[in-house]
C-alpha cells in the first residue's frame, strides 16, 4: 500500500518478487513507507548554504555513478543462493546484445546508492505528566500504533514510565517496536555483534567490507548513529589501506567518494584511479571536489584556465593535495605507459 | 431459491459489540489479544476483528508491549462498541483515552496506605526507643 499524504521523498528499492532479489542479503521490499524527510533540505540546513550540492542531486549522482563503474562480472558474481544447475541458452548476436542490455539495466538498479543522511536528532517530547500514578507500577508500558497504512516515520509510539510520565519513544525503542510488529527481512531485533568495533576490525582484515555494508543497510535506518558510525569506519579503513577496488562496482562506492570528498581525503583514491588508468574517473572526482568546495584554490584556477584531463589533475595536485610526490609519480608512470603503447 | 441461512446463524438478543481482552498463550504464560467481539460470546472464541495485543509479562528491557490498531478501534467505538475496564485502563495509560478514574483512586488509596504504614512504623520505633 503506498504511503499517502504530502509528497515525500521516497527511496525505491527492488521489488522482492523479482528473482534477482534473492541475490543480496536483506534486500528490502518496495519501500512504500518512505522517508518523511527531504535529504536535500537536511544537508542544506546543516551547511547553512542554500547553493551547496547535496548527495541526491542529479549531477552529483551522475558523477558518482560514472566513478562507480559497471563491471557486470562483479555485480552478477555468484552469490550464496538456492542450488540449481546452470541453464545454457543458444542465442544469436542480436539476442545476446539484448540480454546484455537487460543485464546492464538490472545492474543499474542493483547499483542504486543508499541514502546519505545526517544523524537524527534524539526525540525527547513529553506528552503528559500524571504524577498521581507514581509508585503504582514498576514496569514501563510501550504503546505502538499498529495501523497498517501509516508510514513508519509517522507512527505513534509512546512510553508510559513508572513515574507516570507519558513520553514519545526514543529512536532505538521506535526501531525495536517497528521490527516487532512489522518485521523486515534481514533485520534482527538485537543488532548482531559484527557491528561492534573489535569485530569490525577482524572483518576488515579479511577484506569483507561490502558484506558488512550490506548487513548494515539491512539492519539500521540510514540516519541512525550506528549506520553512520559503521559506514564511516569502513570508509576510513578502506582509505587507510587503499582498498578502493573492493567497493568499485558496488552501490557503496558513491557514498564512500562523497565521504572522502567532504573531508578532503581524495589523494589515495586519485592515486588508485591513475594507477588503474581511469583518467575519466579522476576528472569526475576533481569536478565533484570543485562542486563541493567552490572556494578552494584549484577550483578558482580551473575556472580561469579551463583545464581538462591530465592538466586538471596537475592543477589539482599542485594546489590541493597533500601527497604531491605520489600523485606525480603515478602520473609520470601513466604517461610513460601511454607513450610506450602509442609508440608500439 | 429459499434463503434460510440467516435463520440458522446465531442471533443475539440484546447483545452488543465489545472491545475486550481475549486470553491466549500457554501455562504460566498469558498473552492477551485486544479484540472486537460480541458481548455474549465466550471470551476466547470467535471474534469480529483483532484490534491489538497486550503482553502482560515484561521483556528483557523491562517493558510491557501493547499494540493498538487505533484506526480500527476508532471505527468500532464509532459503531457503538462498548469497551471493557481493562482495555479502558490500557487506553487511558496510552493517552488515547483520559486516565481511568479507578486507576487514580487506586493510586491515591495505595499512597494513603503507604503513608499510614510509614507513620505507624515510625511511631512504633519512637516508643520502642523510649
Amino acid at each position: 500500500m503506498a504511503g499517502f499524504g504530502a509528497p515525500r521523498w521516497r527511496f525505491l528499492w527492488r521489488c522482492a518478487a523479482s528473482p534477482l532479489a534473492l541475490r543480496r542479503p536483506g534486500r528490502a521490499l518496495l519501500w512504500s513507507r518512505g522517508y518523511g524527510q527531504d535529504a536535500g533540505s537536511e544537508a542544506n540546513k546543516k551547511k547553512s548554504d542554500v547553493t551547496k550540492p547535496c548527495f541526491m542531486d542529479e549531477l552529483v549522482q551522475s558523477l558518482l555513478s560514472k566513478m562507480t563503474g559497471l563491471d557486470l562480472q562483479k555485480v552478477f558474481r555468484p552469490i550464496k543462493q538456492e542450488l540449481k544447475p546452470p541453464t545454457y541458452k543458444l542465442m544469436t548476436e542480436k539476442q545476446l546484445a539484448e540480454a546484455t542490455r537487460k543485464a546492464i539495466e538490472e545492474a543499474k538498479e542493483l547499483l542504486k546508492m543508499p541514502p546519505v543522511l545526517s544523524e537524527r536528532e534524539p526525540i525527547d517530547d513529553v506528552l503528559a505528566e500524571d504524577r498521581i500514578l507514581e509508585g503504582t507500577e514498576t514496569i514501563k508500558y510501550v504503546f505502538t500504533d499498529t495501523t497498517y497504512s501509516t508510514p513508519h516515520r509517522e507512527r505513534f509510539i509512546v512510553v508510559r514510565e513508572p513515574s507516570g510520565v507519558l513520553r514519545k519513544a526514543s529512536w532505538e525503542e521506535r526501531d525495536r517496536m517497528i521490527q516487532v510488529y512489522f518485521p523486515r527481512e534481514g533485520r534482527k531485533l538485537v543488532p548482531p555483534p559484527i557491528f561492534k568495533d573489535e569485530n569490525l576490525k577482524t572483518v576488515f582484515r579479511e577484506d569483507r567490507h561490502e558484506e558488512v555494508l550490506n548487513l548494515c543497510i539491512a539492519q539500521f535506518e540510514p540516519d541512525s548513529a550506528d549506520y553512520i558510525r559503521v559506514h564511516h569506519q569502513t570508509y576510513e579503513d578502506i582509505d587507510k589501506h587503499a582498498k578502493y577496488d573492493l567497493l568499485r562496482s558496488t552501490r557503496h562506492f558513491g557514498g564512500m567518494v562523497w565521504y572522502l570528498v567532504n573531508r578532503k581525503k581524495t589523494d589515495g583514491l586519485l592515486i588508485d584511479m591513475i594507477q588503474r588508468n581511469l583518467i575519466d574517473d579522476a576528472t569526475c572526482l576533481i569536478n565533484l571536489y570543485h562542486m563541493l568546495h567552490p572556494d578552494c584554490q584549484s577550483a578558482k584556477e580551473v575556472k580561469e584556465e579551463d583545464a581538462y584531463g591530465v592538466d586538471l589533475i596537475k592543477v589539482f595536485m599542485k594546489t590541493e593535495s597533500k601527497k604531491v610526490g605520489y600523485i606525480e609519480l603515478a602520473l609520470q608512470a601513466y604517461q610513460e605507459a601511454l607513450a610506450s603503447s602509442a609508440a608500439l | 431459491m429459499v434463503h434460510l441461512a440467516h435463520l440458522l446463524m446465531k442471533n443475539y438478543h440484546g447483545g452488543h459489540v465489545a472491545v475486550q481482552l481475549a486470553l491466549g498463550g500457554c501455562a504460566n504464560r498469558p498473552f492477551f489479544r485486544i479484540v472486537a467481539a460480541y458481548n455474549k460470546r465466550a471470551r476466547d472464541s470467535k471474534y469480529l476483528e483483532q484490534v491489538g495485543c497486550y503482553d502482560p509479562l515484561p521483556n528483557s528491557h523491562n517493558e510491557k508491549l501493547v499494540g493498538l490498531n487505533i484506526e480500527r478501534i476508532k471505527h468500532w467505538i464509532g459503531c457503538g462498541a462498548h469497551v471493557t475496564k481493562p482495555v479502558e485502563k490500557l487506553l487511558g495509560l496510552s493517552g488515547f483515552f483520559p486516565l481511568h478514574p479507578m486507576m487514580i483512586t487506586n493510586a491515591e488509596r495505595l499512597r494513603k496506605r503507604r503513608a499510614l504504614k510509614a507513620k505507624t512504623a515510625s511511631e512504633e520505633e519512637t516508643p520502642g526507643d523510649q
